[in-house]
């Protein structure tokens, strides 16, 4: 396992880069996301650790980080005070572009947004694209409800009542475009068949607290990872009947953050409150080997 | 604190799907990360008197005005206050006849003090001083006034615990009134065997306040805190003399375990407590100085600590002693810390058993338990302790650079209390919000790292309060101001 000690920051959010392997990056704020001012570090691991390449500073706290994929200097921010930041990482002063009101979705050739979505009733805490249909994406909301969007629609393609509590992610199976997973306030994770949407195809608990966000494996179909304030990262294959494989507590703060790495099978980079971002390959995947499919 | 209420709402185990029971998460206030207000109760200052053997120490000749006098006087010429400014002064004495009513008016004007600042006594036995302290807080609180005075006197050498006072005959039918008359130590004794206390755990404790009270004296650690007082003193040949008085005289440094070990117990034929394993009778004052934030930073005073709220409770008369076992958990739980986050523990020793006590009982580690020594070493002024032990603390708190200190007295008959101290001067900032089941959001400095929570807690038997006192915070973004 590596660490990267980043003091008096935050992490909420942590991605590795879909171009460089070993480049990853961290959206994390101060005091806790609560107050402050926020940081987006660029990091790259190696086999001796991981170190900072570069930093930048935001004056509100930063609570997401994803990075392009046509472009892999270039990453986006959203921040605390409403904003999305485009950052490029070959340029040290400052974001490329800021764009403010976070309830619409921007095409960065433009300033404006190109559409908004309205739907939710609650706070939207998560959106993700579908890997398999460009214009398609879902979102998961305070208001309870998994839903999944058609651009070239306005409204909402499909709307699933999957939690009677916020639910803070969600996330598409990367072999399956029918398939998502739900994580909510309720501790639990609910995988979702966008075909029969009256019930869960499973439901994963283990956790004891919210979960905060959730991924896919990107070389496993039936493998995704959880983390929560319960201050663990879980892992789970759904397609068994004792789906839990691995709990990893190797934090001591609430865990934001969790992503997949796309080219090295089976790493995992997490960042938590406790001010760590970690990398490792958890030991219930170590042995797997990637999906035929 | 919008964020803070949508984490909040997360942590919220309504919905929770699973068979799992989990502790009840609850947010509280954290009283560490109230930030500066102008209306904060401070202490700018505070000195005592040494503290002197009854009837034969350094002031078994000297009034309890003259004790008095001294420090009320040295207090406000060490930051150049002039005694006109002061809206009050209280002082907590247990033994002269009416509290010392009038003898400290004789005090305030042999300090020189003009006649139009008031001055008045309380008497809440041991934990005078510490009411004192109370009582200038509440009136800084309510507006009253800006600036006080409170302060703690004794002289044993003159006057004796003795005189219960006029009491009604229906007292000896009142199991809980009769209990008020029971002699200090029997109830020392009664908490040794109700609590199996035994005679070597209470030698050893004794033994541990004089080495640690000898150790600091020998460093020089009480002389930021003594004013030296000149006064009369009487030889055994009846010459007077004049002596000054810089050093308490009350400290056994060659006391060992076997010298201990061979005291007949003093108050009951097989009992545990001796003259070895209590507090000594003394002589002393201390006054300690408090302001309300606003008008100490007008006129430029120092602030040494901030005081942020009381809390009173009552244990059994005849178990006087284990106040503080009660009083530190209530103000811990009101302030959401706990044991562990206190680095230091002043508790007075009025008795090693009722002191050995409420440490085991509150699992407090012995290292972190009245570090320069306690009232068996030091000695026991009655109403002056309270405040003696506030002054000890802020300068503990002082020299070590850190950042909180508690002070507990805790009462013998009635009431049981705490004082909480914080003298942080460093600036860190956190949320104000503690999650009971998750780690504490402990702040960071702005330079990276976390700032230590320290804190003293100290206890003095018959006291009747908490005040607990906050680090001088930078402006925060949120201010909850807790009512005293």
């Amino acid at each position: 396992m590596k660490t990267f000690r980043c003091p008096s920051r935050h992490g909420y959010a942590a991605e590795i880069s879909p171009f460089l392997p070993s480049r990853l990056a961290c959206a994390a704020s101060q005091h806790y996301g609560i107050a402050g001012c926020g940081t987006l570090l660029v990091l790259d691991q190696d086999e001796g650790g991981i170190k900072l390449i570069r930093s930048f500073d935001w004056n509100d706290g930063l609570f997401d980080v994803t990075w392009s994929e046509n472009n892999e200097h270039v990453l986006v921010t959203g921040a605390g005070d409403g904003s999305v930041q485009v950052w490029d990482t070959a340029n040290p002063r400052g974001p490329l572009q800021v764009l403010k009101e976070h309830t619409q979705e921007w095409d960065l050739e433009r300033p404006q947004s190109l559409c908004t979505f309205r739907g939710h009733e609650g706070v939207v805490y998560s959106t993700v694209w579908s890997p398999h249909v460009t214009s398609c994406f879902a979102s998961a909301s305070g208001d309870g409800t998994l839903r999944v969007w058609d651009v070239k629609m306005g409204v909402s393609r499909l709307v699933i009542p999957a939690h009677n509590a916020e639910i803070l992610s969600c996330d598409w199976c990367k072999y399956d475009q029918n398939v998502l997973v739900t994580g909510a306030v309720d501790c639990g994770l609910r995988v979702w068949d966008l075909r029969s949407t009256r019930q869960p195809v499973a439901e994963l608990l283990g956790h004891s607290y919210a979960i905060r966000r959730l991924k896919f494996s990107p070389f496993h179909r039936t493998l995704l990872a959880s983390c929560s304030y319960d201050f663990t990262v879980r892992i789970w294959d759904f397609s068994r009947p004792e789906p839990l494989l691995e709990t990893l507590e190797h934090h001591t703060e609430f865990v934001c953050g969790l992503d997949f790495n796309l080219h090295i099978p089976n790493q995992v980079v997490d960042c938590a409150w406790d001010e760590t971002v970690k990398v490792y390959i958890p030991a219930s995947l170590a042995d797997l080997q990637p999906c035929a499919d | 604190m919008h964020r803070l209420r949508v984490v909040s709402g997360h942590l919220s185990p309504q919905n929770r799907l699973g068979p799992y029971s989990h502790a009840q998460i609850a947010r509280s206030e954290c009283s560490a990360s109230l930030p500066v207000a102008a209306d904060d109760i401070v202490v700018v200052h505070g000195l005592r008197t040494a503290i002197g053997k009854a009837k034969r120490g350094s002031f078994k000749d000297t009034t309890p005005d003259e004790l008095l006098s001294a420090v009320m006087s040295a207090v406000l010429r060490d930051v150049g206050l002039s005694p006109d400014k002061l809206g009050d002064v209280c002082v907590g004495n247990v033994l002269q006849p009416g509290a010392g009513a009038l003898m400290v008016r004789v005090a305030q004007f042999l300090s020189g003090f003009p006649d139009s600042v008031p001055i008045y006594t309380v008497n809440r036995m041991c934990s005078s001083g510490l009411q004192a302290l109370f009582n200038v807080a509440g009136g800084i609180r309510n507006g009253s006034y800006d600036l006080g005075l409170a302060c703690g006197v004794e002289s044993m050498s003159l006057r004796s615990v003795g005189n219960p006072g006029d009491v009604s005959s229906r007292l000896m039918d009142n199991a809980k009134a009769r209990d008020c008359l029971i002699p200090m130590g029997i109830t020392s004794e009664n908490v040794a065997e109700r609590f199996g206390i035994s005679r070597e755990k209470q030698d050893a404790f004794a033994l541990s306040s004089q080495q640690k009270a000898s150790k600091a004296q020998e460093r020089g650690v009480f002389q930021q805190e003594i004013t030296p007082l000149t006064t009369r003193f009487v030889d055994e040949d009846g010459k007077e003399r004049t002596i000054v008085v810089s050093k308490d005289d009350g400290i056994r440094p060659g006391t060992t375990v076997e010298g201990l070990a061979k005291l007949k117990p003093a108050f009951k034929p097989d009992g545990s407590t001796t003259a070895g394993n209590s507090s000594q009778v003394s002589d002393g004052a201390a006054a300690v100085l408090l302001g309300r934030r606003s008008m100490v930073e007008a006129l430029n005073l120092p602030v040494m600590g901030v005081l942020r709220a009381c809390a009173v409770v009552g244990v059994p008369p005849d178990l006087m002693g284990i106040g503080p076992a009660y009083a530190i958990p209530a103000a811990l739980r009101k302030s959401g810390l706990s044991v562990a986050d206190v680095d230091v523990f002043e508790i007075n020793e009025a008795f090693a058993s009722q002191a050995a006590y409420c440490v085991e009982k509150l699992g407090i580690p012995m290292e972190k338990v009245n570090p320069n020594g306690g009232a068996i070493a030091l000695g026991h002024p009655l109403g002056c302790t309270g405040a003696r032990q506030v002054v000890t603390l802020l300068n503990e708190l002082k020299r070590r650079g850190k950042s909180r200190g508690r002070y507990c007295p805790f009462a013998a008959w009635k009431t049981s209390g705490l004082i909480m101290i914080d003298a942080n001067l460093l600036t860190w900032h956190h949320p104000p919000v503690y999650f009971h089941c998750c780690t504490p959001l402990a702040g960071s400095d702005g330079t990276g790292g976390c700032a230590p929570l320290s804190r003293c807690l100290s206890a003095v038997e018959w006291a009747g309060f908490l005040l607990r006192v906050n680090p001088e915070w930078p402006a925060g973004t949120t201010n909850s101001e807790r009512p005293l």
